[in-house]
């Protein structure tokens, strides 16, 4: 393990080299804000962002927040300095996050974004990019996996609405994810009883203003759920045939050059509906046409489900070192991010970031 | 030698079943120094020294070692940071004090029966109004990593201090996680416990400090 001086000589060369690179890849060098205000973060990950957050309250009680990502950062500044094209950013900064324990980690990150382009080609110019600075790294891993993948195919099964959305909002979240699993095979979310009680009620909620609140909802929308609700096929959807689909799903993990025909024959084996899958593996043929022989890539259906703000593709280069993974750099499509954080509309965005303090230590 | 000290909470049914259970140890609190005063003794046994404190200040002390043993709530301790759990340890839970820490919703939510239902409306009112609903409650930390666990990632904790059943009919908060050892009153305030929305299952519990964990003394309350 490098030590002070050394270590900071070794990031200042690093960051130096690795910049002018980016930068001669026509990506703009933009310094970002320190600070972030947290209820963005919140909006972004969810409440229990806040844990790993350095945050405190100023004098009016607002909570601010040390950045925990640059990502974040890059997407407020596209929006604050209201641009409408794409944009493609290259930044060198610290991340601050704390880990379980409650201790402060920091990250020297140097990554790249691209925010709002439509070129068809962003993704794999990032990903080169990005992974071209440690190229040379023995034995250097790359780990590709795809969230759409996993959409397209919830949409192909045979379930209701409901369960669709739950399983795609969820897969990001291992734990609970297979919990839901679980009870997908049972259907255990409705209470019959419950339901007639219910039932009677509903007659006394019709009669009232449809447009009153009742715990911040209108009668209209609780009676709308409602009725929606109990008309839900909630017996033989095949939950056990569908959790079976997609437990299989989970286990695809194959070299780059073999995603194409592995889940050709994935949909073809459980004779699913795969109209939607060229189109949704159309980024994956382009990297492996462009760029398999520079790496060793391989691709994961259960990969890439750590952070919930990505939506598409998504990357991790790594080594092992010491029967340990050591994570080099990593990123990914998150199409959801800036509307969330207070643009008009969804726009598509993608970046990726090399984790310098893991790069000087090799 | 030093004495042990010892906490018990200072109000209510809490500080009376807390002596009562004392006193089946054949430990008699006396209120040396007048009922108003904080500080208590045991009848003699001049090895103890007592203080009454609020029930969560009772865990604070017992975390940081200036108190031995007490009596509170396990839902106190369980609302403090995964730390405390590590220096303060349960020796018994008591057989009062129960309440349940529980996720409840207006009475007219007919669609919301459970954790699956609200984690769909969740979305859908983050869509409607561009805003996390928002849970009023004294246990933020609890209600946080049981909402995760159910997987209701869109909301916001609102933490209240009181009268923590009217938040949903003032626009203070779409729903609520409190106390209740009957119901009663989320009843009387057109409330419903949600299914599965039990969130802990407490009761009054004589805790130790960590470094007074292997003191004999502790025994006479297993």
């Amino acid at each position: 393990m490098k030590q002070g001086l050394e270590k900071k000589k070794l990031k200042e060369k690093f960051s130096k080299k690795i910049l002018s690179f980016f930068k001669k890849k026509n990506f703009n060098f933009t310094d970002l804000d320190l600070l972030i205000d947290t209820n963005l973060l919140t909006e972004r990950s969810g409440e229990q962002f806040k844990r790993y957050a350095l945050t405190y309250k100023d004098l009016l009680g607002k909570e601010i927040s040390l950045r925990p990502d640059l990502t974040v950062s890059t997407a407020l500044k596209y929006i604050q300095e209201k641009k409408k094209r794409e944009e493609r950013y290259c930044y060198y900064g610290n991340a601050f996050r704390l880990n379980k324990n409650g201790d402060l980690i920091v990250f020297d990150q140097l990554g790249c974004e691209i925010i709002n382009s439509t070129n068809s080609n962003s993704v794999l110019n990032l990903l080169e990019t990005v992974l071209d600075p440690i190229k040379k790294i023995k034995n250097l891993k790359i780990t590709i996996g795809d969230l759409n993948l996993f959409k397209i195919l919830i949409e192909t099964l045979d379930l209701p609405e409901r369960w669709k959305l739950r399983l795609i909002r969820h897969f990001p979240r291992k734990v609970y994810f297979d919990d839901l699993l679980k009870r997908l095979e049972t259907n255990y979310d409705l209470d019959k009883e419950t339901i007639e009680v219910d039932t009677k009620r509903l007659e006394y909620l019709n009669k009232m203003n449809q447009n009153d609140l009742i715990g911040g909802r209108t009668i209209e929308d609780i009676v709308k759920r409602f009725k929606k609700k109990i008309k839900d096929p909630r017996d033989n959807f095949r939950g056990k045939s569908n959790v079976k689909i997609i437990r299989d799903y989970l286990t695809i993990n194959v070299p780059i050059e073999q995603v194409e025909q592995s889940i050709f024959s994935f949909f073809n084996k459980y004779s699913l509906n795969n109209q939607n899958i060229k189109n949704g593996l159309k980024k994956i043929i382009l990297i492996n046409k462009k760029i398999k022989k520079k790496y060793l890539i391989s691709f994961k259906t259960d990969f890439g489900r750590s952070a919930e703000y990505y939506t598409g593709l998504v990357f991790l280069a790594s080594i092992n070192k010491n029967e340990q993974i050591v994570e080099l750099a990593r990123g990914g499509e998150y199409n959801n991010l800036l509307k969330t954080l207070g643009y008009s509309k969804n726009v598509p965005a993608l970046g990726g970031a090399i984790n310098l303090n893991q790069l000087i230590n090799l | 030698m030093e004495k042990i000290k010892i906490g018990l909470p200072s109000k209510g049914r809490l500080r009376d079943e807390s002596i009562n259970f004392f006193k089946t140890k054949n430990l008699n609190i006396i209120s040396t120094f007048g009922e108003r005063n904080y500080f208590f003794n045991v009848q003699n046994n001049k090895s103890i020294e007592g203080i009454f404190l609020h029930a969560r200040e009772i865990i604070e002390r017992l975390n940081d070692g200036t108190l031995d043993i007490g009596i509170s709530g396990l839902d106190l301790l369980k609302e403090f940071p995964e730390i405390y759990s590590d220096n303060v340890k349960i020796i018994k839970k008591l057989k009062f004090g129960f309440a349940d820490l529980v996720v409840a919703v207006p009475r007219d939510w007919l669609d919301v029966q459970n954790m699956a239902d609200l984690e769909e409306v969740s979305f859908e009112f983050k869509e409607k109004y561009n805003r996390r609903m928002r849970v009023a409650t004294k246990y933020p930390n609890l209600v946080e990593n049981f909402f995760l666990s159910k997987g209701v990632s869109q909301f916001r904790v609102v933490s209240s201090l009181g009268a923590t059943e009217s938040y949903p009919f003032t626009g203070s908060s779409e729903l609520i996680a409190d106390i209740t050892s009957t119901g009663s009153t989320l009843k009387a305030n057109n409330l419903r416990i949600i299914n599965d929305g039990i969130i802990l299952k407490s009761s009054a519990c004589i805790f130790v400090s960590k470094k007074f964990y292997n003191n004999s003394f502790i025994n006479i309350f297993k």
